[in-house]
């Protein structure tokens, strides 16, 4: 019985030996890449388009992508925050194994490169050579593929490079040539765009177009631009420093107090504001979509993606819209990058699917299903992009506008409180909005309230 | 469990003596291990109890402890650390954004509790009509506004109180009077608030006040209206009085609600500083904004710490109140 015994462990042994034998000869490494792979991703919005985790996983039928909507705030802000400090705790990997993050906190995100793998470190593997992404490359190699001032958004501050970009805004004018031309304004896109090659003479056009409306109208706040205070934004985004300048320490310096761009934008916004020409309708509230439809407003500063959005919450003004250039020329809101948290389990299959998930021949595919807009400049030229027109905005010429915008935009550096200042002030503006303090008043009172703001005393 | 068989084995060990009496049987151990269940000594009730107290001690006391603890330092979850003892607690006391978020969480809380009070005793009291046809129907459908989802209530009452749009305006409208910004204006953001915290609340709690008028003996209603008393004064003078002890729980747990207002007023606005003024911030908002739009766990671990505190003043003096009541009660 005994001897039996000895004998099956024997037997066992040896058959356990001839198959790592087996192994090691020349099956590892295939096995090693039809081993079954999760990738677990955090992301928002429209980041992560089904058809396309299709297509990988039709390529790799051993890796799974799993995808989960959140709320930005909650994924950027709650989750990221809660991974990334419970991984500095435990040292424990776990978690996603990407992460979309928004360049609102990018700022936050960038002065904690420790969150993230440094990409530079990654090299894509041979997974994806026949599907076009060549191997070895790292986040350096990749670089030159995309828009600089979108690559800068991924940057930290010690020049690791925690994330690759994905589509891109923009920020063009969407308006209503039908309205335009009821109030006896020039409705064609060239000659709409010749309106306004300055901010001023935005808010002059605006001027124009509400002294049209009815009495009956203004009382319920229609008006030219459905909210003023995406003019700030748009205005600061187009020069070359916001809230902190560059001065080559690791946070920044914060200028917000002294940074004429900041004033210029706040006057400007304040001025459109007096003049009336804001409908007040915050954007993606109740009331934002029942003004497209219905023409309480005939501007809106909109970026590439929201157009698809303009296109979902009223299809019946198809025809009605068109696109015309941002006054003083380009513009840029929202975009987000993919990272791979420091903690991920999974980071070549995660770097793998990223790199080809964001290579130019997959944001071409986003472009022509979604409206997402390559952040990819070598698309540009393509004439699935520059030729293409859209049919419900007039037949604008949507990919030559847009592109043209965004090759126009520089990098912009971001610090850690960005997104408390942004609140800040756009609290201040809605003050002077609301009417409840005249411009200098909520000026002074939005610079009090920053200098005694946490986020800014603490110095990180 | 364990007192059940205790008691059990003291049965049945005075039944095997000679003299039950029942001074001895205090004296009488409990019956030595012989294996089973009761064997155990009730240790089984530890066991059963067990995952009541792991649950807590994981989400309920783990956090506590934690942010008493971050409370006294300068905690950036993913940045600098530095212990700084009680200077969140000094600079909390000099913040003029912390005491406007108290002011507008106590006007919310007034707003929201004391109309729902009466509202929700007249729908008791609706209730109890005892000729009310489909009563089970009636009360299940008071408890619809309470198991939907918050954020769609907010999404809903937001298109209600709309200020271009909104259903509530066209009314206040079509009687003449301009229209209300309900997000701007201070005061009625606080009654826009106030009412999705009314419209939520207000038939569960009249599910509890039902529940205590019909423990209310049906004998003082037949003498009152045997005394002449109307329905009216039957409500005043036996119903309410009937009423106080549950008016009183309700008041409480209502506070301990109130003062924790969070869901509303951040979708109401959109945004964590609780509009362009700070007009609808609360403090639990408040508190969020500091964790998760400044990054300042420590200073927002204070805020926890206050609202705590806050919380047990406001629960001190309603009990002081209900004591000094019932004992006018005895007297």
């Amino acid at each position: 019985m005994a001897k039996l015994f000895a004998n099956k462990r024997f037997l066992t042994s040896v058959s356990a030996l001839a198959l790592l034998g087996v192994m090691s000869i020349g099956i590892t490494p295939a096995q090693a890449e039809d081993a079954p792979v999760k990738v677990t991703v955090w992301s928002f919005g429209d980041v992560i388009q089904r058809d396309l985790v299709r297509q990988y996983q039709a390529l790799h039928p051993n890796v799974t992508i799993e995808y989960t909507k959140y709320n930005l705030d909650d994924v950027n802000g709650t989750k990221l925050i809660t991974q990334c400090s419970a991984y500095k705790l435990t040292k424990k990997l776990g978690g996603p194994d990407i992460v979309a993050v928004e360049v609102a906190y990018s700022g936050k995100w960038r002065a904690t490169p420790s969150c993230f793998q440094d990409l530079r470190k990654m090299e894509t593997s041979t997974t994806n050579v026949s599907a076009g992404v060549k191997a070895g490359l790292s986040a350096t190699d990749l670089k030159s593929d995309y828009l600089p001032w979108r690559w800068a958004q991924g940057v930290g501050y010690d020049d690791s490079v925690i994330g690759i970009p994905t589509d891109v805004g923009g920020l063009e004018v969407a308006y209503r040539s039908d309205l335009f031309k009821a109030a006896g304004l020039p409705y064609q896109r060239d000659a709409v765009s010749k309106l306004w090659p300055t901010w001023d003479k935005f808010v002059e056009t605006g001027k124009k177009y509400v002294a049209k409306l009815t009495a009956a109208q203004k009382k319920k706040n229609f008006s030219f631009i459905d909210d003023a205070g995406s003019i700030y934004t748009a205005m600061l985004n187009q020069g070359t420093s916001k809230y902190y300048d560059n001065d080559g320490t690791d946070a920044g310096k914060l200028v917000y107090k002294t940074n004429p761009a900041i004033k210029k934008a706040w006057d400007t916004t304040v001025a459109a504001m007096n003049a009336g020409i804001s409908s007040k309708t915050a954007q993606f509230t109740a009331d934002w979509p029942v003004g497209m439809n219905n023409g309480k407003f005939a501007v809106i500063l909109s970026p590439a993606w929201m157009t698809e959005y303009i296109k979902a919450q009223a299809p019946t003004t198809k025809g009605k819209w068109d696109i015309a250039n941002i006054p003083v020329g380009g513009g840029n809101q929202g975009g987000t990058q993919l990272t791979i948290p420091a903690g991920a389990v999974n980071k070549q299959a995660a770097y793998d699917f990223m790199t080809w998930y964001l290579a130019p021949a997959q944001q071409l595919q986003m472009f022509k299903k979604y409206g997402l807009f390559p952040s990819t400049p070598s698309l540009y030229s393509d004439p699935a992009v520059s030729g293409y027109n859209d049919p419900f905005f007039n037949n604008a010429p949507v990919g030559k506008i847009y592109s043209d915008g965004m090759l126009k935009l520089k990098p912009i550096f971001e610090g850690t409180c960005q997104r408390a200042i942004d609140m800040a002030f756009g609290a201040g503006l809605g003050r002077v909005q609301a009417k409840k303090q005249t411009s200098a008043a909520s000026w002074t009172a939005t610079l009090a309230a920053l200098s005694k703001d946490k986020c800014l005393t603490t110095g990180n | 469990m364990s007192v059940t068989s205790d008691s059990l084995k003291s049965v049945k060990g005075s039944r095997r003596k000679s003299a039950p009496s029942p001074w001895r049987q205090k004296k009488i151990k409990p019956a030595k291990d012989t294996g089973g269940l009761a064997s155990l000594n009730g240790k089984w009730g530890y066991l059963f109890t067990a995952p009541f107290f792991i649950m807590f001690l994981i989400f309920g006391l783990a956090p506590i402890v934690y942010s008493t603890v971050i409370a006294f330092f300068n905690w950036d979850p993913i940045g600098e650390i530095k212990y700084i003892g009680l200077q969140n607690f000094t600079e909390l006391l000099a913040d003029d954004r912390f005491w406007l978020a108290l002011g507008n969480t106590l006007e919310i809380w007034a707003l929201s509790t004391f109309p729902q009070l009466a509202m929700s005793i007249g729908l008791a009291a609706i209730l109890r009509n005892k000729f009310l046809k489909g009563k089970t129907a009636w009360r299940t459908v008071l408890l619809v506004p309470n198991i939907t989802s918050v954020i769609a209530v907010a999404i809903v009452f937001g298109q209600l109180f709309g200020r271009d749009f909104g259903m509530i305006n066209n009314v206040i409208e079509l009687f003449g009077f301009p229209r209300v910004d309900f997000i701007e204006n201070s005061f009625a953001s606080h009654v826009a608030i106030a009412t999705m915290i009314t419209w939520r609340w207000m038939g569960y709690n009249a599910l509890i006040f039902l529940a205590s008028m019909l423990a209310i003996p049906e004998e003082l209603y037949e003498s009152a209206s045997l005394d002449g008393a109307s329905a009216w004064k039957q409500f005043l003078y036996v119903t309410l009085p009937g009423l106080r002890n549950t008016i009183t729980f309700v008041l409480i747990v209502g506070t301990i609600g109130g003062l924790q207002v969070f869901a509303e007023p951040l979708t109401l606005g959109g945004g964590l500083s609780g509009g362009s003024s700070r007009q609808f911030s609360t403090l639990t908002l408040f508190l969020y904004e500091q964790a998760f739009a400044s990054y300042q766990w420590g200073y927002a671990a204070a805020v926890g710490i206050l609202i705590t505190v806050i919380v047990l003043i406001v629960s001190v003096i309603n009990f002081v109140i209900t004591r000094r009541l019932s004992s006018e009660d005895t007297k």
